[in-house]
């Protein structure tokens, strides 16, 4: 990347830097060790460059994290009414040998109706994926976000959550964290905190699984529903549960809370069997026809 | 009936129950009496010896509220809960202690966040991830604890790496009451404090609203996180309860 390119994709988005001081913050940069020069093809940014984006300006990064899948949510151009376009997908990985079992654990979510979506994909040759693992798409919950907005309703992530379940019902929330109060994905708070209990869930039917909590306007009701009845008919579980006074969550007449189970459940029990995997949230948009099958 | 009552109350952000504790706290530093908030771990028997050695450590190296602590065998009740067969229950300080003494001197205040700290050679650089409490139900520090975001062994053995933390911001017109609490919380054994902010002024990177000033103060779980980073289970409730100060025991002495 150079200066000139730098400080027009920064202009873009409302940082406004002549081409000169940008490239005087890049040798900044290159002596805190943040960037590096690649011969005359621009700089690239170093490991300890991108450790520094991970905790710099805290005050900044609260809420990000739903910022930036709001910009998958708006790519995510997928139609319920005709099956067709983009959605949103998040990328796991697993290693090769343990797919199986990772196969396994990830159809009885999917049987147990605690996946947000009733397929995955696994993936052999993605240069993403390193070799002697495998890689796993699932689909994103933002997309949902995605088709609400291009219908004209209004969508907003508020939490996340752990939900319990007692004989296949769910009871109640035990916790929440609000996507607009934190630096790190609630969900992904929860599974290394090992406080889920997904393994639970799809054995008994009595456990903690993950969910989030979304608000539309109470008003958006009819179109809400509609919407909920096509994305159930191409393969989507949701929701748990709508209305104003949900669950446990506060009443609010104004607002329609949508609770859904997350994608992230598929993590947090291959997590709970101590299997190692690493995933990405809202790795991209893919075509919906992609991951529609199991394979 | 009541039950299915409770079932129902909508739940309880962090910021409500600290404000809730806060409140009955009548610590007093310079006396050395009074109430404390507590927080509580369980870990198993053959790991307690363990777990005395690494939070003798963490204290050593400044990063602990408090040394002062209590232990619960097997059996045992406090507060309604009985603790395990086979394990103990370690009481600590917890941080929100402080929030309580800054009130009782009548400090206008509100508890923002917990969060994690980066240190560098001992010294405390700035915040790297922060979860506010009116947006959480559960303690951020509790959740914090099990992420691979924390190394607080580095910080007690080569002084850098990064620990919990949590901030509450005061009104600067307190500024004076603000000093004595922190010249009577020198002689205590209330040891917790990592930064006083200036007036609208981030404290170690998290912003304040105007005419407030930020107060850090170390997390109450960081010995706890430690014992973790040894790879011992240990299962930690944070805010758990009010304690008399009289009832617990220096670590060291141990």
């Amino acid at each position: 990347m150079g200066a000139k390119r730098l400080s027009e994709l920064m202009a873009e988005r409302g940082f406004v830097l002549s081409d000169r001081a940008v490239q005087y913050y890049l040798r900044y940069l290159d002596d805190m060790g943040f960037t590096e020069k690649v011969g005359n093809m621009g700089r690239i940014l170093t490991d300890y460059g991108i450790s520094e984006t991970e905790s710099a300006l805290v005050g900044d990064r609260i809420g990000f994290i739903i910022s930036k899948l709001e910009r998958l949510a708006f790519r995510s151009t997928f139609s319920p009414g005709t099956m067709t376009g983009d959605v949103a997908y998040n990328l796991s990985i697993v290693p090769k040998d343990r797919i199986d079992e990772v196969r396994e654990i990830y159809d009885r979510v999917i049987a147990a109706r605690c996946g947000f979506f009733s397929s995955y994909r696994i993936l052999d040759s993605d240069p993403r994926v390193p070799s002697g693992h495998t890689g796993i798409m699932t689909i994103c919950s933002i997309t949902m976000d995605g088709i609400f907005q291009r219908k004209g309703i209004p969508v907003r992530m508020a939490f996340g959550g752990r939900l319990s379940l007692k004989n296949n019902e769910p009871e109640r929330f035990t916790d929440l964290i609000g996507y607009r109060g934190t630096t790190i994905d609630p969900l992904q708070l929860f599974i290394s905190a090992g406080l889920t209990s997904l393994s639970d869930v799809v054995t008994s039917g009595s456990g903690i699984a993950l969910a989030n909590v979304r608000e539309v306007p109470a008003s958006a009701e009819e179109k809400v529903k509609e919407t909920i009845d096509q994305m159930q008919g191409c393969g989507f579980v949701f929701p748990v549960m709508m209305g104003t006074k949900v669950f446990n969550l506060a009443y609010n007449p104004y607002r329609l809370s949508i609770v859904s189970f997350s994608g992230m459940n598929f993590i947090a029990i291959t997590v709970e069997k101590g299997i190692p995997i690493k995933t990405e949230i809202g790795a991209g948009n893919v075509p919906f026809s992609k991951i529609m099958s199991v394979n | 009936m009541i039950e299915e009552y409770l079932m129902n109350l909508p739940l309880k952000f962090v910021n409500n129950t600290i404000e809730d504790y806060a409140m009955q706290v009548t610590y007093n530093p310079r006396e050395g009496t009074g109430t404390v908030v507590y927080n509580m771990s369980i870990v198993r028997n053959e790991d307690l010896e363990y777990s005395i050695s690494v939070f003798k450590d963490a204290y050593r190296a400044g990063i602990c509220v408090s040394g002062l602590v209590r232990f619960f065998k097997s059996g045992e009740k406090l507060s309604g809960y009985c603790v395990p067969d086979g394990h103990t229950a370690i009481i600590t300080m917890c941080s929100s202690t402080l929030d309580g003494i800054l009130l009782r001197k009548g400090v206008p205040l509100n508890p923002i966040g917990g969060g994690v700290v980066e240190i560098e050679r001992r010294i405390p650089r700035r915040f790297t991830h922060i979860i506010m409490y009116e947006y959480t139900t559960i303690d951020p520090l509790q959740v914090l604890i099990s992420q691979e975001i924390t190394s607080i062994t580095d910080v007690m053995r080569k002084g850098s790496g990064n620990i919990l933390a949590n901030i509450r911001q005061c009104h600067m017109e307190a500024e004076t009451l603000i000093g004595e609490v922190m010249d009577d919380l020198a002689g205590s054994s209330f040891s917790g404090i990592l930064d006083v902010g200036l007036p609208n002024t981030p404290a170690l990177g998290v912003k304040v609203d105007p005419q407030y000033m930020g107060i850090v103060a170390v997390g109450g779980t960081n010995p706890m996180a430690a014992i973790k980073e040894g790879g011992i289970h240990v299962t930690t409730q944070a805010i758990k309860g009010l304690m008399d100060v009289k009832t617990m025991t220096e670590i060291l002495d141990y």
